[in-house]
């Protein structure tokens, strides 16, 4: 069974994600805030990661850096979660190192299709 | 005034010296004549070649006749005497009346007729010269109290004229055309007509003015008001002027009327003037011509001279009222003028005249001012003006509007505007001053002054107070954006929720619903999306009206954007079964921002399928010099015409059948219009036909990338 962290300040959002994402038959891991959530990746090696782009304490651009900067490198896929109205550039987000972009408010079947070609278990 | 008293003495020291000097002349001319005339009897001119020359002579007085000691008189004899003279001509005079002398003249026996008048008739008989020796009107004489005021009042009087006469031609017609019955009495001379008169045997008589003036009062006649036809006179010649004397005549003629000296103009002073009384007494004759002849010359001489001192007089007058009226022309303004005048002499400064506005201004008295310098008077503030002034004159002769300050007698400062000409008077350099007395003026100038820099002092303090208070309200600005910032991830993450959890369970993740759960469901799930799209156009709309969404230009190819708009709209597309036709060329692309072109895309097609029962939506460009004109039209239900200036209104939603259907939030087209003028830099139109469909385009710039106010490509994003 594949495990997925998800970086999500918000407890709805979160609840909403892993709920989705073990429904699909995914282990989850919660990380609230950016820094904890670099950590968590690093150490806990997850097999994906969906990471919303607007958190508390530090940018979600940042953590995308420190994860990619880090030992692990560019092994860990990352689905970057952010707003329509709010968003920077797919374009942007993608040239950052993230493997996906997903936008707000989510759509559930789509989120799970878009995870599974990420991580390679559809073509 | 000093300048009048000079003048009338003057024009009194000429006359003077003109009377003095006729006076004398004619004591001195007096003996010269008489020993002239002396010399002339002692040679008479009798030389072989002398020209003899014919008159014939009639009584006509004062034209022509014979005087009391039998000599032939008057104005055509006084010329053709002065004629004979210069041009050496002997001359010899046929006494007879006046058709006799014209009868001789006819046949050749004289050479001479004088005071002809001209007719076409004559002119088949004799010859003309064409100078007329006099114009001469013809008049009716009456006795004392006749009460002839008109010609009408000739009616039923026997009338005498002399016969054979142009004069008795043209008075016959006169009272012809009148309807005058007249018995006319044809006379041979005009001293016999008088005395037809004057005895009662004729009413009144017809005689030229000149002989009427002569005789009149002598005859106990009296002129009438009734006078006609001026008629030129002259002498006439047989025909041809056998003797060729006309041209003669008339160049003599010229010669004498061009001189108002001339003895023509002595003759007819002479001969025209009732006072002039030349009767020679009794004891005259004895003593004998020459002493007649000698008075006669000497009363001609002073006759010139008397005309030449009236004519001179005369003139005199003239120029004198002329000036007299200049004068007082000048006194006036010098008085009158609002400004100071001052006229001084440039030789000593002393001041020879001044006006009462200087006295006035100055508060000195006219006795403490002239004759002493404006030095002495202490007038001018600053000497260097007095010397500025002089220096000026003397440079260009004239100075204007020099500004100056004067000191009046009692101390007190005036402002002034100093013009100065250099002027003559009396053949003395002299210089005259204006001075405009401009304190007033210059006090209100002071305080005009005074008040623009207390308002400049008013506008800078509160243009710092509109600054700060700017500054203030800038720093508002960014905490309300601030606000909106926060506000909208806020109000966005709880509603996110609800769209997620709602659409998971509605996709059957969590387990199989009824209907009824499923139709719930379904309205919470579209009523939370309609909730966000209002909260993101709220906050794009004030975000856009707070200024605070830059442009961010990015180069893409304009084909790829309406494909993104056209994948986002498609499964509404899709539902409705419409036609879509993209008539946009693959390789034009654009440098703009790419994000909110989209978004204008995206609600223009979404407005579109909304609208469309049926059809055909169609996007379209054109690129017309560094613009682009997108468009999308559709086949929909159209808007009506009143209808389309309300379109881009916030919250207009249109009142249409399909209102509800389509829902939406009131606020796309507007939100469209600003993203296309405020960040595109274009513009927006729109075309439509209720039922026929509508379409909308925007115009912008390619290249919006050196715009002020755009940021450079990928600067940064969107900090929300």
């Amino acid at each position: 069974m594949r495990t997925g962290l998800v970086i999500e300040d918000n407890e709805n959002n979160m609840v909403l994600m892993t709920r989705l994402l073990e429904k699909a038959g995914y282990r989850t891991l919660w990380a609230p805030t950016g820094m904890q959530g670099a950590e968590m990746a690093i150490k806990q090696r997850p097999d994906f990661i969906i990471l919303d782009i607007q958190l508390p304490d530090i940018d979600g651009m940042e953590v995308l850096r420190k994860i990619r900067t880090s030992e692990i490198g560019n092994t860990i896929p990352v689905i970057a979660v952010t707003s329509f109205a709010m968003a920077g550039d797919k374009e942007r987000l993608l040239a950052a190192g993230c493997d996906e972009y997903i936008e707000k408010p989510i759509d559930p079947r789509r989120v799970i299709s878009q995870l599974k070609r990420v991580i390679g278990e559809i073509p | 005034m000093k300048r009048r008293t000079f003048l009338f003495l003057t024009s009194g020291v000429y006359r003077t010296a003109i009377d003095g000097g006729a006076a004398s002349l004619g004591y001195f001319l007096a003996p010269v004549i008489i020993l002239l005339i002396f010399s002339f009897l002692e040679t008479p001119p009798a030389m072989a070649d002398v020209r003899t020359v014919t008159v014939g002579v009639y009584e006509n007085a004062p034209k022509v006749f014979t005087s009391e000691s039998g000599k032939p008189s008057g104005i055509f004899i006084d010329v053709i005497e002065y004629i004979a003279k210069s041009e050496g001509w002997n001359l010899r005079y046929v006494h007879g009346t006046w058709a006799e002398g014209l009868d001789r003249l006819a046949k050749g026996q004289i050479d001479l007729m004088p005071d002809v008048a001209y007719t076409a008739d004559r002119e088949k008989v004799y010859s003309f010269h064409k100078v007329p020796v006099l114009s001469v009107w013809s008049q009716v004489y009456a006795r004392k109290g006749s009460g002839i005021q008109s010609i009408l009042d000739l009616n039923g009087k026997r009338i005498a004229a002399l016969e054979k006469t142009i004069q008795l031609e043209t008075f016959t017609r006169l009272t012809n055309s009148f309807g005058l019955k007249i018995t006319l009495i044809p006379v041979p001379d005009y001293k016999t007509e008088f005395e037809m008169v004057a005895e009662g045997k004729a009413d009144a008589g017809v005689t030229n003015r000149f002989y009427g003036l002569m005789h009149a009062r002598k005859a106990g006649l009296e002129d009438t008001p009734v006078m006609f036809d001026p008629a030129p006179f002259f002498f006439a010649v047989p025909k041809g002027d056998p003797k060729h004397l006309l041209d003669t005549i008339d160049s003599r003629l010229s010669e004498l009327k061009r001189d108002p000296r001339s003895a023509y103009y002595a003759s007819l002073a002479r001969w025209t003037s009732e006072e002039v009384q030349f009767k020679l007494p009794a004891w005259m004759q004895i003593i004998g011509l020459v002493f007649g002849g000698t008075l006669l010359m000497s009363l001609a001489g002073s006759l010139v001279l008397r005309h030449q001192v009236n004519e001179r007089t005369r003139e005199l007058k003239q120029i004198n009222a002329e000036l007299r009226f200049g004068e007082e022309k000048f006194f006036k303004a010098f008085h009158a003028t609002p400004d100071a005048i001052v006229i001084s002499r440039a030789a000593d400064g002393l001041l020879l005249e001044v006006n009462e506005v200087f006295l006035a201004e100055s508060g000195y008295l006219r006795d403490e001012a002239l004759n002493h310098t404006t030095t002495d008077l202490n007038l001018w503030v600053e000497p260097g003006d007095r010397e500025r002034y002089s220096a000026t004159l003397r440079e260009h002769g004239k100075v204007r509007d020099m500004e100056a300050r004067f000191r009046t007698k009692s101390g007190k400062v005036l402002d002034g505007l100093v013009s100065g000409e250099s002027i003559l008077l009396d053949n003395e350099a002299c210089i005259l001053t204006i001075i405009r007395n401009v304190t007033e003026r210059k006090k209100t100038e002071a305080e005009l002054e005074k008040h623009r820099l207390h308002l400049e002092d008013m506008v800078e303090i509160r243009t710092s107070e509109l600054s700060a208070a700017n500054k203030k309200l800038k720093e508002l600005d960014t905490l309300k954006s601030m606000f909106i910032a926060s506000m909208s991830h806020e109000l966005r993450t709880p509603l996110n929720s609800i769209i997620g959890f709602t659409g998971m369970t509605l996709q059957g993740m969590s387990g199989e619903l009824n209907e009824e759960q499923k139709d719930n469901l379904t309205r919470a799930y579209f009523s939370a999306r309609h909730l966000l799209d209002l909260i993101t156009d709220v906050i794009d709309i004030s975000k856009i009206e707070a200024g605070r969404v830059e442009a961010y230009p990015e180069e893409f190819f304009l084909r790829e954007a309406v494909d993104d708009a056209i994948a986002t709209i498609g499964p509404q597309l899709k539902d409705k079964g419409l036609i879509f036709e993209i008539n946009v060329s693959r390789d034009m692309h654009l440098n703009t921002d790419r994000r909110r072109l989209l978004q204008c895309l995206i609600n223009f097609l979404s407005n579109a399928v909304k609208f469309t029962e049926s059809g055909k939506i169609t996007v379209a460009s054109r690129i017309a010099d560094e613009q682009v004109s997108l468009s999308v039209s559709d086949t929909g239900i159209g808007i009506d015409g009143k209808d389309i200036a309300r379109l881009f209104e916030p919250f207009e939603r249109l009142e249409t059948h399909l209102r509800v259907k389509a829902g939406g939030t009131g606020l796309g087209l507007y939100l469209t219009k600003k993203l296309v003028t405020d960040i595109l830099r274009g513009s927006i139109s729109v075309q439509s036909t209720e039922g026929q469909g509508s379409t909308f385009t925007i115009t912008i710039p390619r290249d919006i990338s050196d715009y002020p106010g755009v940021l450079d490509e990928k600067s940064g994003g969107d900090i929300l």
